[in-house]
């Protein structure tokens, strides 16, 4: 008999989640990392000494709240911060501020368009129905469009009563939501283009097309879908940076009786007689167990740990032709000095509340599209879009005494960069970055002690994710739900017995959502 | 008075009309100014409601040419056989593929096919579920992945030749102000396969507007509308530009939702949030036309200029930043007497075409031997607008996307022809199922009305 009811491959956040939930069960649960810390994608590195970084994934809004309710993660180390704004600096010296506060932030749209201020209430609305018509389907194991068993004809009746339930009106804005641009989808609303175009960011992250691209307005909504006790939209920072959300979520599992063990890199999944049967470590340790979750991404999970020779062909052609195409790099920055942005100086005016922020560098959609036109053939954007935060404001411990630390998420930078990735040409990402941002703060370059440049390249180096897509797999509307990661296999389940997914490839996707391998766990634990 | 009034002189006009007096109403025909042109295919369902007899499909063979970087061209025919003969000149595993890819998309072009031939279907409903499961496992696989995919991404998926990717990503943009890698592209591609034999990608030309016209029972008249006359939230009839007023019970307009429901109809009869969403109606033109006359054969019958997706997609950069094509996506139709219709993209409704016609006739004598033009002519977005009704010169009165299409077209207020006002129904290219299938939304249209 195998010591283990389910060995899980991976612990990043979706990994720990399917394990904590496995072993509150009662199942024996083995969670196996490569690395030698646990987190995946979210975690936490002292970089550079006294300067703690969230090196990849650095903001929290779309983590479930069953899963935080379940495994009671507060009580595990969870402390969640609330960013408070957006500011989006304007070619002109001006800045547009998104706020919180309600009142605060319909007098700065106001300044900026009385339309849009107006509009933006029921904007808000809208996209509260669409999330929360959505959010049933979060926790579900799709069902299978093309099956005639009764569980997957009844999944399908319930889905279309769901959507039915919806009413007219809001069906069709899910269907608009789901098929159009977040350019196109923005433009029926708002006219101020910093405001488009920073709202239209959102449907662009992870994903390798522009903001006019049909596809993009669900991407967007996928990031409206955050929910921070009880609140919509909230998006915060982790006390301690991201990897404090998987420290929490490995506590969680571990007190519920899961063994994680780091450094222990599988190589390949045992398999016989098309069934798993355990894995095999890359130090040569066979370890057997009942079932076998992966949270790595499918081509990773199928083409490297299985092997094509247990898969049908069909299968095999369906992962291939999945698509990773990551696009966003991070800049980590350890600065001396806060930057002092031109629009908004944090002086004793202004004070320096906007620093607990985000920063969009975002001032038209235009800009957008230009920075996606590059990358389209195979080139870095010379002006990148950025979403900067300063975890230090929020959190100081994240940096000595006096000092801070900034973190930049970047896009575009093409895993498919012509000439491939190098040692310059990570630099000159970096330089762009830089430059960038020194055109709406231009002290940040004298206040530069480290940087640290992340590449698409360099986050399949060090995590694992295939082509470096944060979302392990295009979001697009050709790889969500029912087609996650392929069609026919998106209930977690896989062509070979035995052996599971868990991991963000599956519906419902990234974002440290922990839905997927929370689903996953649910599939398994229902499963006879 | 019992009369129905149809504007429109075009093939889903004309079909409404005869449909309805078939069915016993008096009938009038406003054409309007512009002269429509049949393109696309015409349903068998339409053929056989009218009785009509003689229509004519008409392909070129290749149906089209496309110049290969180290000369000679790739031609794509509508016989299978030969265009892997062709492809395999250029590729032996695009060769190898050919057969299975037309086989698989003709499968969905067919399912295309029969939602285009009726009133769009209730998404959620069960009988739309079980028409989608009868095209079996692979096939709804196909449909649900294909449909919202970027069409670069689908013929990425299959074949590596730069030339055949970019003869068929060039069905995926058509009038379209997307790129080949924008989302959605490939079910565009899938569109304008729709009646068209396997391996075919292109729609045809017929002689269906005369077919039509040549029928007795409607009365023609060419004349403008002004405005459609409203009372007490009802059709009473139609004015004139030249002043006159037609009584009429029932209006069936073909022009395009916004000049149907914004300009004919005075403002107060309807919603405004209607109003709203129609001016939200996206219909961006983005084509220009050429009709060059040559003194000889250019030694093609229809010729594609879109050496690759990149080249495609770069020419639509320009566009998505307002400008024409520097290096535009061309598309040559020549007849027997040796007339060539360029269809030209991108040119943006509004952007300077004044050079346009230079660049693309230097681009296309590279391409026609010793043939000579003796005279040729350019249309922008705009003068199509005004000889052809296309607003803002977009020949689909909508933007054909997914999100303006079949139960969404041209808005899911509107999508079965019916207006809130009562008398007042809408037919045409931006109806369902769109332009490129000739008289479909006018049969649909005819048949809603008569449903009641």
């Amino acid at each position: 008999m195998p010591k283990f009811d389910a060995i899980i491959i991976g612990g990043g956040h979706n990994g720990l989640v399917c394990a904590a939930y496995l072993a509150r069960a009662g199942r024996k649960v083995l969670v196996l990392e490569r690395r030698e810390r646990v987190g995946g994608a979210a975690m936490t590195e002292e970089v550079f000494p006294g300067f703690r970084f969230s090196v990849f994934s650095y903001v929290v809004s779309l983590l479930r709240p069953e899963i935080i309710r379940d495994l009671e993660l507060p009580r595990h180390g969870l402390h969640i911060l609330p960013l408070e704004s957006t500011i989006t600096p304007l070619d002109n010296g001006d800045y547009l501020g998104q706020w919180n506060d309600h009142d605060q932030n319909r007098r700065e749209l106001a300044r900026h368009s009385l339309r849009d201020a107006e509009a933006y209430d029921e904007f808000g609305l809208m996209l509260h129905q669409m999330a929360r018509a959505i959010k049933p389907l979060l926790g579900m194991a799709p069902p299978d469009p093309t099956s005639l068993s009764i569980a997957n004809l009844s999944g399908m009746a319930e889905l279309a009563r769901h959507f039915r339930g919806l009413g007219d009106k809001r069906f069709h804005t899910l269907h608009k939501l789901l098929t159009m641009s977040s350019a196109d989808f923005l433009d029926e609303w708002f006219e101020n283009e910093a405001l488009k175009a920073t709202k239209s960011a959102s449907g662009i992250i992870g994903t390798m097309l522009g903001p006019r691209s049909p596809g993009t307005a669900y991407v967007l909504l996928h990031h409206y879908m955050g929910e921070l006790d009880g609140v919509f939209r909230a998006w915060g920072f982790a006390k301690g940076g991201n990897g404090s959300v998987s420290a929490a979520i490995a506590s969680a599992a571990q007190a519920a009786g899961a063994e994680i063990r780091c450094n222990a890199a599988v190589a390949k999944v045992l398999i016989s007689r098309g069934r798993a049967k355990g894995v095999v470590l890359e130090n040569g340790d066979e370890i057997r167990a009942k079932l076998v979750v992966s949270g790595a991404d499918p081509r990773r999970t199928f083409m490297q740990l299985v092997g094509e020779k247990h898969l049908p062909d069909e299968f095999v052609e369906s992962i291939q032709r999945f698509r990773f195409r990551g696009s966003s790099a991070k800049v980590n920055l350890a600065l001396g000095e806060l930057p002092d942005f031109t629009c908004l100086p944090a002086d004793g005016i202004n004070g320096r509340a906007h620093l607990r922020g985000a920063f969009s560098i975002s001032p038209s959609v235009a800009y957008l599209e230009r920075a996606y036109d590059d990358a389209k053939y195979g080139e870095i954007s010379r002006r990148p879009y950025m979403d900067i935060v300063i975890p230090s404001m929020l959190d100081p411990a994240m940096a000595p005494p006096g000092k801070h630390v900034m973190s930049i998420f970047v896009q575009y930078a093409p895993y498919h960069v012509n000439g491939g990735w190098t040692d310059a040409r990570r630099e000159a990402l970096g330089d762009a970055v830089v430059d960038t941002l020194a055109q709406y703060a231009p002290n940040v370059k004298g206040a530069i002690l480290h940087r640290q440049v992340v590449t698409p390249a360099d986050i399949e180096r060090i995590v694992g994710l295939t082509e470096g897509n944060i979302f392990q797999g295009e979001l697009s509307l050709q790889q969500m739900f029912f087609l996650r990661p392929v069609p026919a296999w998106a209930r977690y389940r896989t062509p070979l017995a035995g052996l599971y997914q868990c991991g963000a490839g599956t519906h419902p996707g990234g974002g440290v959502m922990g839905a997927s391998g929370r689903n996953a766990a649910r599939a398994i634990l229902g499963a006879p | 008075m019992n009369r129905t009034v149809v504007i429109g002189g075009g093939a889903d006009a004309l079909v409404v009309a005869q449909l309805l007096a078939a069915a016993g109403r008096e009938v009038l025909v406003i054409e309007g100014g512009n002269a429509p042109e049949a393109e696309g295919w015409v349903p068998p369902q339409v053929l056989r409601a009218l009785k009509l007899q003689g229509l004519e499909l008409h392909w070129p063979d290749p149906w089209i040419s496309v110049p290969l970087p180290a000369g000679g061209k790739l031609e794509l025919w509508r016989d299978m056989a030969r265009s892997v003969e062709s492809i395999r000149r250029v590729s032996a595993r695009d060769a190898e593929r050919w057969p299975q890819f037309c086989r698989r998309v003709a499968r969905l072009a067919r399912f295309l096919e029969a939602l285009y031939a009726e009133p769009p279907p209730d998404p959620l409903s069960t009988g739309f579920a079980w028409r989608a499961r009868r095209l079996g496992g692979r096939g709804l696989e196909d449909l649900l992945r294909i449909l919202p995919m970027p069409v670069a991404e689908l013929l990425d998926d299959w074949f590596e030749n730069d030339a055949l990717k970019g003869a068929l990503g060039g069905a995926g943009v058509l009038h379209l102000l997307q790129g080949p890698r924008s989302g959605g592209t490939a079910f565009r591609l899938l569109h304008h396969h729709v009646g068209c034999a396997p391996g075919v990608f292109r729609a045809p030309r017929s002689n269906v507007l005369e077919l039509l016209r040549r029928l007795p029972r409607v009365e023609l008249q060419g004349a403008a509308v002004q405005r459609v006359a409203v009372k007490a939230g009802a059709v009473a009839g139609v004015v004139l530009n030249d002043g006159r007023e037609l009584e009429a019970s029932m209006v069936v307009s073909s022009a395009d939702p916004r000049r149907s429901l914004l300009e004919f109809v005075e403002p107060g009869w309807l919603d405004p949030e209607l109003i709203r969403a129609v001016r939200h109606v996206r219909r961006r033109g983005v084509t220009a036309r050429l009709r060059v006359q040559l003194d000889r054969s250019p030694g093609f019958g229809a010729l594609a200029i879109a050496p690759s997706l990149d080249y495609l997609e770069r020419a639509y950069d320009d566009a998505k930043h307002g400008g024409v094509s520097r290096q535009p996506y061309v598309e040559a139709r020549c007849d027997e007497r040796h007339r060539l219709d360029v269809h030209i993209q991108y040119a943006p409704h509004g952007a300077d075409c004044s050079k346009l016609g230079d660049t693309v006739l230097a681009m296309l004598s590279e391409h026609w031997g010793d043939a000579a033009p003796r005279e040729g002519e350019l249309l922008s977005p705009q003068e199509l607008a005004h000889a052809e009704g296309w607003p803002e010169g977009q020949a689909h009165h909508a933007e054909l996307a997914l999100d303006q299409a079949l139960w969404m077209r041209p808005l899911p207020e509107l999508a079965r022809y019916r207006t809130p006002i009562a008398g007042l129904w809408m037919c045409g290219p931006a109806m369902h199922p769109g332009a490129g299938v000739a008289g479909a939304a006018g049969y649909n249209c005819a048949r809603e009305i008569l449903r009641r």
